[in-house]
């Protein structure tokens, strides 16, 4: 399985590799490993009649039986004895319910080299130091939710000279530190070093926003840079336009929009997606997008709306080979006016009942579980 | 955390309560507000309800078709002279004071209703309008009533209530709508303050906030989340089977009284499933039939939802198994726990023996609502005995599960009773 060395330690993420074959020879050598290692799978590739032979062409990779996320948060899989597994995380469930994921030394050393070279290619790896401005939790004991190892691995990426975190930890929970943070901020303002905002778009927005009530205007060092994940999605009731809060955060902190970097990722697939000046997230040559219908979960044509799936072969410890999110999006074949050839998907929402009354399900509340 | 982060780019106003206390001692100085005088309103309101632009309003606001008729049709009816009236009298029973002389004793005395005084109600949003509804009922029981609109309110109640103040001016002192978050405990704290009782529709949730914001001088009326269900003994006809469908598909299980699952009186988890097997293929046709409620992201969760349980199934199909129809499932699962389905016609099948009926319901004390009963006619007698002991308040056909009719309990009280008091004088 070392070939996929080849796939994922590439140079140029988009570049699609000389060897062809070799993304659906690492897919059929992943989809044989899980159906060997680990029994729930193996049902589930059984029930669905599938086996790694069906697997012809790129064209037969909506095949592989597809798990939801939603399944993960729900259920333990594991293709390694748990032993092997030598970092775990979770999702940040916005409902309680939350994902377990582990990585065995192999997938989180090939997951590492891939992030590191995906981050040089956007110049998000620097040597010189930084100040720190993390818009999400703090690291701490009593969690270990995905999200904060993210954030937090973010930092890595240059030296950090000072981390200041929007969430503190209390040691049982967590407060809001906004004073902190702006302090800070007035502090970084003043040092030669670049600062780097790492967080949830929802957090720079409204620290953008407070900055412009409070007057504030910035111009931090231009080496500066924001980098956002975790989606626009905990916060629904304020549609945030795009170019007016890249135009908010220039105007606030003097950093230019082409150092603004939006990511894409899930902890059930642990990779990043960029999203260009198009507004478009493209996918790198080691994953595969496929949109699904809503109704029957099969692949829709390019252009049309569905569920937002993915194929990559990049872990061993659990089959992530093809997992669904419940986000709804569009994909599209390059190029892109941004100049990047490689395919893309467009986030158009998510799935859910939110918005819809209801009065049983509330009942349930009472129940203490779930049917 | 991000209403925290909300309110420091600015939220609602808070209302000046100083000034909300002085207009709710003017209006309890003042006459009297007359039942007649809303029902001759309320009946108005009724009448403009008929205009068919009101049914497109709500098909606007994403209702089908259909059920925004029935809705309507519904609301038009339940605000009608004659509809109120009925209520009324089967509720209170004689609406004038009645005097008598007590048994034993020498002097004689006038008993009537009063109105408990000011209401507050913290309404759930989860009924077009159901904010109005609980208003109504407060201003024919004669109280002030406070409103705090539901976090996603769509705008209904408020004019509703304002068009019944246009019909009828003597109403406006007698209703008070206000817009504070349900975070805002400080001021619905002082509102619960100027009130002799809160009335709060919700969750759990809702309804844990309000007993610990409120003091033991202030009467709660509690209207929380009840769940229904179809209990099956004997062999099920398809038109039983057709009606709980029916009740499925309409409501699509979001309310209260809507049928969440069907339990079956047996013992044997072959028999669910065959059972489930039959209810699917049911289910479908009458689902392909019946509009649907909520767009393509409700489909997606819920062929997500679905396709999960069925691949937990695998592990175990002894416990769960998922039979899957065109825009419906069936869950068939081993276990008896009263549960919420997944909605949008994913009922659950269960079993449950008539001899662990009352053990296994017992537990849900106050959370049962509406039973749909299918069974032989000669056990019909002593299951809806059991039923009833169980904590259920309405045993009915499937297709009349969520239909009211007039005096129908609410969640087996009479809600006009709690907005009142019983007084005595002596003459």
């Amino acid at each position: 399985m070392d070939e996929r060395k080849r796939l994922f330690l590439k140079r140029d993420p988009y570049s699609p590799p000389k060897d062809e074959t070799l993304f659906l020879r690492s897919v059929k050598a992943l989809a044989a490993h899980h159906i060997a290692s680990c029994p729930d799978y193996a049902r589930i590739a059984e029930a669905a009649g599938f086996t790694p032979d069906a697997l012809r062409s790129e064209a037969d990779l909506f095949r592989i039986p597809v798990l939801p996320t939603l399944y993960f948060k729900r259920n333990r899989l594991f293709s390694v004895p748990e032993r092997k597994l030598c970092v775990t995380a979770t999702s940040s469930g916005t409902k309680g319910a939350q994902s377990l994921v582990g990585f065995d030394r192999k997938s989180l050393l090939l997951g590492i080299g891939m992030m590191f070279r995906f981050f040089r290619y956007y110049g998000v790896l620097s040597p010189v130091p930084v100040n720190y401005i993390v818009l999400g939790y703090e690291p701490s004991r009593h969690t270990q939710m995905g999200a904060i190892k993210t954030a937090y691995g973010t930092t890595k990426f240059a030296p950090a000279l000072h981390r200041e975190y929007a969430l503190k930890d209390t040691g049982t929970d967590y407060a809001l530190n906004l004073d902190g943070v702006k302090r800070a901020l007035l502090r970084y303002a003043k040092s030669p070093f670049p600062v780097r905002f790492v967080g949830f778009p929802p957090y720079m927005f409204f620290l953008a926003k407070l900055l412009q009530n409070e007057g504030i205007r910035l111009k931090l060092n231009r080496r500066s840079m924001i980098l956002l994940g975790g989606g626009w999605k905990q916060f629904s009731g304020e549609e945030i336009d795009r170019n007016a809060f890249f135009r908010l955060i220039e105007d606030t902190l003097g950093i230019p929009r082409e150092r603004c970097l939006e990511f894409y990722s899930a902890v059930e697939h642990p990779m990043a997606y960029v999203r260009c000046r198009e507004g478009h997230f493209h996918i790198p040559s080691y994953s595969r997008v496929i949109v699904r219908d809503p109704a029957t979960l099969l692949p829709v044509p390019d252009g049309t709306e569905g569920l937002l799936s993915f194929v990559t072969p990049l872990v061993t410890s659990m089959p992530l080979l093809s997992v669904v999110t419940d986000d709804i999006a569009v994909r599209r074949e390059g190029p892109c006016p941004c100049g990047c050839g490689a395919p893309y998907f467009d986030l158009i929402g998510r799935a859910g009942v939110s918005g819809i009354k209801t009065c049983a399900a509330g009942a349930n509340e009472l129940l203490g579980r779930q049917p | 955390m991000n209403e925290a982060l909300r309110r420091l780019i600015g939220g609602p106003e808070k209302p000046d309560v100083d000034a909300l206390k002085n207009r709710i001692l003017a209006a309890r100085s003042g006459p009297a507000l007359s039942c007649e005088a809303v029902i001759a309103a309320c009946a108005k309101l009724s009448d403009a309800l008929n205009a068919p632009e009101y049914a497109a309003l709500l098909a606007a606001m994403g209702m089908p078709k259909e059920r925004a008729e029935r809705e309507l049709r519904l609301a038009r009816t339940m605000l009608s002279a004659e509809y109120l009236r009925a209520r009324i009298k089967a509720e209170l029973g004689e609406t004038e004071d009645i005097s008598f002389t007590p048994v034993g004793e020498a002097f004689s005395v006038r008993q009537g209703w009063r109105p408990l005084g000011t209401l507050l109600h913290i309404s759930a949003g989860n009924v077009d309008a159901l904010p109005a509804f609980s208003v109504i009922e407060g201003l024919l029981t004669g109280n002030v009533n406070l409103l705090k609109l539901p976090r996603e309110d769509n705008g209904l109640s408020a004019a509703a209530l304002e068009l019944l103040c246009e019909i009828e001016p003597s109403i406006r002192p007698f209703v008070e709508v206000f817009d504070v978050p349900s975070e805002d405990v400080e001021t619905l704290q002082s509102l619960a303050a100027l009130a002799d009782a809160v009335v709060v529709w919700g969750g759990e949730e809702a309804i844990r906030a309000v007993r610990r914001m409120v003091s033991p001088d202030t009467r709660i009326v509690e209207w929380g989340h009840k769940l229904s269900f179809a209990y099956f003994s004997g062999e099920p006809s398809d038109d039983a089977l057709r009606s709980a469908a029916i009740n499925i598909c309409a409501t699509e299980q979001l309310y209260c009284s809507s049928c969440q699952g069907i339990f079956v009186d047996t013992d044997d988890f072959e028999t669910v499933c065959r059972f489930a097997e039959r209810f699917a293929a049911i289910l479908s046709d009458v689902s392909a039939e019946t509009p649907r409620f909520g767009g393509e992201r409700v489909t997606a969760q819920k062929t997500l939802e679905v396709y999960t349980e069925q691949l937990e199934a695998l592990r175990d199909p002894n416990a769960k198994r998922v039979f899957r129809a065109e825009g419906a499932s069936v869950i068939a699962y081993s276990d008896s726990a009263l549960a919420a389905s997944r909605q949008f016609r994913c009922p659950w099948v269960k079993p449950l023996p008539k001899e662990r009926l009352l053990e296994t319901l017992l537990p849900y004390k106050n959370l049962l609502q509406t039973v749909f009963l299918s069974c032989p006619d000669e056990s019909r007698e002593a299951l809806t005995a059991l039923l009833l002991r169980t904590g259920a308040v309405r045993i009915t056909d499937g297709r009349r599960m969520s239909e009211e009719y007039c005096a129908l309990p609410h969640d087996g009280e009479y809600p006009l009773r709690r907005y009142l008091k019983r007084v005595s004088v002596e003459i």
